[in-house]
């Protein structure tokens, strides 16, 4: 059976693109989220076996949301998409529980060797 | 999903993010730096996404350009600069840039020609206010196969690590190896500190000292496991010459905790707009197809109707009632609110009135009405065209204002309200009002009114100013009012379908109001008939019919006049205005009461088919097609009709 995924970021044009990144990798998108409060709600209710989340978001930021995801499940393996120059964010996220992170600009090979490290 | 789909995906956002963008810009220059935190984190954000949005997409331009934007704003939010007029004019152009700049990356285009000036530009600004240079490193890049972490002191087993080259922000996955190792024992110390790994200070590699019992192999495969990592060392290796020493640096006022305070802040809520893509060309297709069926539609009723057969009647006005509910659901599916137009306008206006010294206090109600796409784009221009008129010629400046006892400021609103099938989208200002004299004198001059002519009512006064070439070719500029491109925008509207009415008021105002249909394509029509030629009048014009007995006719001035109600309208003969000879028919003719507006007119024809969905073809490219046409249909029975237009026969 193949691996679930929610992927949360507030702009359609990422989550499109990581989307397909991972479906092609034979991953089951299984939500999405625009933001934060939404992430840690679908989060409750699909548990999917992977979280991809973006760090700036509208309503609720993808640092609060990884802290509230994984006060819900601690074993929950969020792998947090960043972009350059955002280190003390990224530090701040797997302080809060996040797995790994990838940094954009994407590339399909990255991104699903950081999968395969949170999944591993 | 392909390169050019994932391209127009990231434009239509990308657009979205611009005009939020200049929507911040607006608020933050109203408010003023103090109270604009919200929005310098709203403009924060949606430059931040266009960043990495284009990053994906390899745009370089964009995202060189939205990256110094980005550090502007970050210098902004922690209030290391200060929202000053210089510093706003600077975001206002880099926002413009961003824009040309997202639409040439997508077309291929390079990067317009004052990127370089403003990304230097943006770079001075952000470097400018800063209280505390950055502390600079002075941490040796080694050349290829050193170790130059220096090794750190202390109890435990030393563990040397080096990153991949190119690893994405390293510090961040130096931080993620010492949390693996952590995971094993107790890390001690750590060479360079913990807080210089995170801030990216330091080469591929560095080292700490880790208390544990696990193996050797163990480690190796939980730090590697960690990532980006391209060798791990275990022990004091006599083999590599290192130092030993301990660089103590305390370097941790490189302020992460503060970035991460203030991009909390911009996290703040925003309201977020619920919608669904879907290729505009497919909306498009749809609607032609739906077009289509509703031609197919008239012709099967009239099979069907001279049949005897009940079945087949039952079922084509089933199949009708169907077709009528799909049309409708395609029709709202293309709907959306206004303002995904209106949204660049207040930005338009500041541009506008600040180049012609104006004070102008405009304001836009009616965001929320929902306008057929592909009209909303087509009437974009023409409501430019009103706005400029209105700041350019409407306003007055603030001495002026002053002095005839208005406020300084002057008010501009811009408005759009749904009536009936018809959305009316106004543009009203509390300007000067258009110059009748002066309108009458040129039209006196041209000869386009009589010499003895004193006065002008409202619609002879539209009617002259809407006039190709009236306003242009006589530099109506000159006259106080309005003028430029009247004529344009009301040629514009009335090929949508639309109407263009204007009040004005001497010293009070002037109020042009457009009147649209919800939609372009499918209007539902009067068809009337002269002789054995079909015409069709859209029934949103239309108010009533009724027989032209003779009782009701009667002559004003030597004109033929229709007395409805105790009410006189003007009688207008379509066989005479379609040229079709010969005399009316036998019988009783008809009149269609058609109005604009406050307009009414009574437009006489040799009688009535009945009301029928018909779909617009417009005249592209027929030349000098008469004014009075406002495009052509084909009939359910393969027929075709001409579509009269109301506003040029009022």
């Amino acid at each position: 059976m193949s691996h679930t995924v929610l992927i949360c970021d507030d702009a359609i044009f990422m989550r499109t693109m990581v989307g397909d990144i991972l479906q092609q990798a034979g991953f089951e998108i299984v939500g999405e989220a625009e933001t934060g409060v939404q992430a840690v709600e679908k989060y409750k209710q699909l548990r999917p076996d992977l979280v991809t989340m973006d760090i700036v978001m509208p309503d609720m930021g993808g640092i609060d949301a990884v802290r509230e995801i994984c006060k819900f499940d601690p074993g929950a393996r969020v792998l947090m998409c960043s972009a350059m120059g955002q280190q003390a964010l990224v530090v701040e996220a797997i302080q809060a529980g996040a797995k790994d992170f990838v940094v954009k600009p994407f590339q399909p090979s990255r991104v699903l060797e950081a999968v395969q490290r949170v999944l591993g | 999903m392909d390169s050019a789909q994932y391209a127009e995906l990231f434009l239509t956002e990308s657009r979205e993010h611009v005009s939020a963008i200049n929507h911040s810009l607006l608020e933050l220059e109203r408010v003023g730096g103090a109270r604009g935190t919200e929005a310098v984190g709203a403009i924060f954000r949606a430059v931040h996404t266009i960043k990495g949005m284009s990053a994906t997409m390899g745009y370089t331009p964009v995202a060189t350009l939205s990256h110094e934007m980005e550090t502007l704003l970050d210098a902004m939010r922690r209030g290391v600069r200060e929202a000053d007029p210089q510093l706003m004019e600077l975001l206002f152009q880099s926002a413009d840039l961003l824009e040309q700049s997202i639409e040439g990356a997508v077309q291929g285009v390079g990067a317009p020609a004052e990127m370089a000036s403003i990304v230097t530009q943006l770079r001075d600004e952000s470097t400018a206010g800063k209280k505390t240079p950055r502390a600079s490193m002075a941490i040796p890049i080694s050349a290829g196969g050193e170790w130059s972490a220096a090794m750190p002191m202390g109890a435990g087993l030393l563990v040397r690590v080096r990153l991949a080259e190119g690893t994405p922000l390293k510090g961040v996955r130096a931080f993620l190896v010492v949390q693996a190792a952590r995971k094993l024992g107790d890390v001690t110390t750590s060479s360079p500190s913990i807080e210089l790994l995170q801030a990216d200070e330091f080469d591929l590699d560095f080292a700490f000292r880790l208390q544990t019992d696990r193996s050797h192999g163990e480690i190796t495969r939980a730090l590697r496991n960690a990532g980006d990592v391209a060798d791990v060392r275990l022990g004091d290796d006599a083999d590599v010459e290192i130092p030993h020493q301990t660089m103590e640096f305390n370097v941790a006022e490189l302020a992460h905790g503060a970035v991460t305070t203030q991009m909390r802040a911009v996290a703040a809520p925003v309201p977020q707009q619920r919608s669904v893509r879907i290729d505009l060309r497919r909306l498009d297709t749809l609607m032609n197809l739906i077009g289509e069926l509703v031609i197919t539609r008239g012709r099967l009723a009239a099979i069907a109707g001279a049949s005897e057969d009940v079945a087949l009647v039952e079922t084509v006005a089933q199949a009708s009632r169907l077709i009528a509910d799909l049309q409708d659901e395609i029709m709202t599916s293309r709907m959306v609110p206004v303002w995904q137009v209106f949204d660049r306008f207040p930005r338009l206006v500041r541009d506008a009135s600040r180049s012609v010294h104006k004070q102008v206090d405009f304001t836009i109600e009616g965001k929320d009405v929902e306008l057929d796409r592909s009209m909303l784009e087509e009437v974009g221009d023409p409501i430019v065209h009103l706005l400029r008129n209105a700041i350019d010629h409407g306003l007055e400046t603030p001495e002026e204002r002053t002095q005839r006892g208005k406020p300084p400021a002057g008010r501009l609103v811009l408005s759009a309200t749904r009536d009936r099938s018809a959305v009316a989208i106004r543009v009203s200002d509390d300007g000067r009002g258009i110059d009748r004299d002066r309108v009458l004198r040129r039209a006196r001059e041209h000869g386009l009114v009589e010499s003895g002519k004193s006065d002008l009512s409202d619609d002879e006064l539209v009617r002259l100013i809407a006039r190709a070439g009236f306003s242009t070719a006589e530099r109506v500029t000159d006259l106080s009012g309005r003028g430029v491109g009247v004529d344009a925008v009301y040629t514009r509207v009335r090929a949508l379908g639309g109407s263009v009415d204007i009040r004005t008021v001497t010293n009070e105002g002037t109020t042009v109001t457009l009147r649209l249909p919800l939609t372009l394509a499918i209007v539902r029509s009067l068809l009337a008939r002269i002789g054995d030629e079909t015409y069709a009048v859209a029934m949103t014009h239309v108010s009533e019919t009724v027989e032209l007995r003779p009782a009701l006719l009667g002559s004003v001035q030597g004109r033929e006049v229709l007395k409805l109600r105790g009410e006189v309208l003007p009688l207008i003969r379509l066989r005479t205005q379609v040229g079709y000879g010969g005399a009316a028919a036998r019988g009783l003719e008809q009149a269609i009461i058609v109005d604009i507006a406050e307009r009414r007119a009574g437009l006489v024809v040799d009688g009535l088919i009945g009301q029928q969905e018909i779909v617009v073809k417009q005249f592209d490219g027929v030349r000098d097609a008469p004014a009075l046409f406002g495009g052509a249909t084909i009939l359910g029975d393969g027929t075709p009709a001409l579509i009269i237009d109301v506003s040029s026969l009022l």
